[in-house]
């Protein structure tokens, strides 16, 4: 039989070129499926890890956690508890679980703009590594919902400076206050003039220390008069029997409270020198006079204080002293 | 009275007409690719036609259609890419390209592609093979028009959408690399991790069915069509125009679903 | 045959049997030896090669392998016949109709021409009947 001859077809290689593109289409897309399922994980061992969180708003399934930046793992799942947590199921690739120590830390952020990020902190790489199905808490910090408490915060700051700058405002006062004060130190009892607010209770402070010192001058006179009273009396007390021991006590008390009074002129007497050393450093005033105002409130308490404890001892020693009468202590 | 009583009846008539033909398309589409997994189809006058069809479809179109698209592509992704970089979103800017590019504007593009050239040959062709009465004459001849002529072109189209989505999504992925990255290697992790995110198994699912659905598409609706038509030669352009826009609408559904789907 | 419907009515009576006929045009894009090949591919799933082979035998019985690559619209009435009849005949179909031959070669002088085209294809079909109407029966040779 006769043949065909071979056609003179408009396409050549027919077969041949649909059979290429055929082929390679099909190794085309099973090599991309492959490499899909490579690039999520699907091929590489990898451990689990649970963060558990109150709210998992922003976080999806495939979002990466990162370490330093990095991503080392991806989220796997999500799902709710019965206690309305939301439990995130994070697949680490076995070879970036290194990063994750039992010591991480894990906090969800989320920014102004862009999706939720997980990142995990690991403080000290020498902590054991963190076992597979770990469960950790997931900290989040949420920029978003600072905001109100931000626009609330220098709202307030707002207001503060806003009244701060008034004309009758407090700093304008305080500033009207300082400048009184800064007269005032400039005049006759100094620095204590301007602290105190005024030349009578600057006086009064300085009278208060003279008696504290004629009051010590006094008790030397008494402590003087007990001695002659014991060398006197020495029989009479001894006769009255036991009562020597309470007066040894209460003497021990004088003397207690005598070291006491000593102690508080010293620091008046410390005080007194640092509102010197202020009234000359204009600049460190506020500061200085705010530590001297506290310092002499306390000294104002220390001598008020020792004066009552000598009046309390004095009140003692008529009761125990069987001739007090004879005595006349006057405290000035 | 009358004349609204025509009126309903002409809408009614026109509604059922509509559905008529859809549901048509639909018995087609069933059929053909029912007949695509008999393997008794496949003989040696299918197979050609198939390869015919997957010449004139993807071979032929390779070069200039695979260079549109990597120059599209390439435009695409540097405009999102600086874009991103001027909003401080670059971290974004890789995953954004690629899902418009792969996963949506490549598979829509092709389709319209072969739509506009092999959809509206094969209109054509099948409207004025029906007008000529060349498919009796197969069947005549004892050749299964359908086998012969339709599902094998099906399957020619399918196939031609498949790999020409498959060829330019690839190089698409490639040129988003080069474009992020520059020309080196070194971030590799950093893309692959941007494909993991990219590439979930159900978007990888919805974009398969999604260019099976095109490919179906492009060819069912068009021989379809040109099957509706009355035999007479003045119906050819009226079958051709009503494929074609059925064919865009067809499409649009389609990706409009696949977004549904994938978003929703 | 007295006329149109009586035609109409022998051709439907035959439905196993390959027309040849003016209605039934060759496939508009392929070449005549494709369009006769394609049915031993598509029934017999013979390689093309084969088919084409045999397309091609039997163009070449009636002389008409030059028109083997010509497609239908390049075609003379003749060679359009012998396409159709050809694409019936490589069917094996018991019955071979010839639709109005008149239709099919307008152009020439149809009996003697049809004659010798059978006779030429003898052995390749079984039985062929020519349809055509009674007032064209002086046109045939008396048998």
């Amino acid at each position: 039989m006769e043949r065909a001859p071979v056609p003179a077809t408009l396409i050549r290689n027919l077969e041949f070129k649909v059979g290429l593109l055929l082929v390679g289409t099909l190794v085309l897309a099973l090599a991309f499926l492959a490499y899909v399922l490579h690039v999520r994980g699907v091929f590489e061992p990898s451990q689990e890890l649970i963060l558990v969180a109150d709210d998992a708003e922003g976080v999806s399934v495939g979002m990466p956690l990162s370490f330093s930046g990095f991503p080392i793992g991806r989220v796997s799942r999500l799902d709710l508890t019965d206690q309305g947590q939301v439990r995130v199921h994070v697949a680490v690739p076995l070879k970036s679980a290194r990063w994750l120590r039992e010591s991480s830390r894990f906090t969800l952020e989320k920014g102004l703009v862009g999706g939720a990020k997980i990142r995990a902190f690991s403080t000290n790489l020498a902590d054991p590594p963190l076992p597979d199905g770990a469960e950790r808490s997931l900290l989040t910090g949420d920029a978003t919902q600072e905001i109100p408490v931000l626009v609330a915060k220098v709202k307030a700051i707002l207001a503060n400076v806003e009244a701060m700058t008034a004309g009758d405002s407090s700093i304008n006062r305080a500033l009207a206050h300082a400048d009184t004060i800064s007269g005032r130190m400039a005049g006759e009892y100094g620095v204590l003039e301007g602290v105190l607010g005024g030349p009578d209770k600057a006086r009064k402070i300085v009278d208060a220390l003279d008696r504290a010192n004629s009051l010590l001058a006094n008790l030397n006179g008494v402590s003087l008069k007990v001695d002659q009273m014991l060398v006197k009396a020495d029989q009479r007390v001894f006769g009255a029997g036991g009562t020597m021991d309470r007066t040894d006590q209460s003497l021990a008390q004088v003397n207690a409270i005598l070291a006491d009074v000593r102690e508080s002129l010293g620091k008046a007497d410390a005080i007194l020198r640092e509102a010197q050393a202020a009234a000359a450093n204009v600049n460190a005033i506020t500061a200085d006079v705010k530590g001297a105002t506290t310092d002499l409130a306390s000294l104002r308490a220390e001598v008020d204080e020792s004066l009552r404890k000598v009046n309390h001892l004095i009140n003692e020693i008529n009761r125990k002293w069987p001739f007090a009468r004879d005595v006349e202590l006057k405290l000035p | 009275m009358q004349s609204v009583h025509q009126f309903l009846t002409r809408v009614g008539a026109g509604f059922i007409g509509w559905l008529k033909s859809w549901r048509g398309i639909l018995r087609f589409a069933a059929q053909a690719a029912v007949e695509a997994f008999t393997p008794a189809l496949y003989n040696s006058a299918t197979r050609s036609v198939v390869q015919k069809q997957i010449y004139f479809t993807a071979w032929q179109i390779l070069p200039g259609f695979t260079l549109f698209a990597a120059v599209l592509s390439y435009v695409l992704i540097q405009i999102v890419v600086t874009t991103a970089r001027d909003f401080g979103l670059s971290d974004y800017a890789l995953e954004v390209s690629i899902r418009v590019l792969v996963l949506e504007l490549l598979p829509l593009l092709t389709a319209l592609f072969v739509a506009l050239r092999s959809g509206a040959a094969i209109n054509t062709e099948v409207a004025l093979m029906n007008i000529n009465n060349e498919i009796r004459a197969l069947e005549e001849a004892g050749v299964d028009p359908m086998r012969f002529e339709f599902t094998p072109r099906v399957i020619g189209g399918a196939i031609s959408v498949f790999a020409l989505t498959a060829l330019t999504s690839v190089l698409a992925l490639i040129l988003a690399y080069l474009a992020v990255y520059g020309f080196q290697l070194w971030s590799l992790p950093d893309f692959n991790r941007v494909m993991g995110q990219v590439f979930t198994p159900a978007a990888f699912v919805i974009l398969s069915l999604k260019s099976l659905a095109f490919g179906l598409a492009v060819t069912v609706i068009p021989i379809r069509a040109g099957l509706e038509a009355p035999r007479m030669m003045f119906f050819a352009p009226i079958a051709v125009l009503r494929g074609m826009v059925r064919l865009f609408f067809v499409l649009m559904i389609i990706e409009v679903a696949s977004l549904a789907l994938a978003y929703i | 045959m007295a006329d149109d419907a009586e035609r109409r009515a022998l051709v439907d009576q035959h439905g196993a049997a390959a027309l040849v006929s003016e209605t039934m045009p060759l496939r508009a894009n392929l070449s005549v030896l494709e369009n006769i090949a394609i049915v031993p591919q598509y029934r017999e799933n013979l390689p093309y090669a084969a088919a084409a082979d045999l397309a091609w035998g039997l163009l070449a019985r009636l002389g008409r392998t030059d028109c083997a690559f010509k497609r239908d619209p390049a075609l003379t009435c003749e060679e359009r016949f012998v396409a159709k009849l050809l694409r019936a005949c490589i069917l094996r179909a018991p019955i071979i109709l010839v639709d109005r031959p008149a239709l099919l070669l307008p152009d020439i002088h149809y009996p003697p021409f049809l004659e010798a085209t059978l006779g030429a294809l003898e052995g390749h079909y079984q039985t062929c009947w020519i349809v055509d109407y009674a007032w064209n029966a002086p046109l045939y040779p008396p048998r």
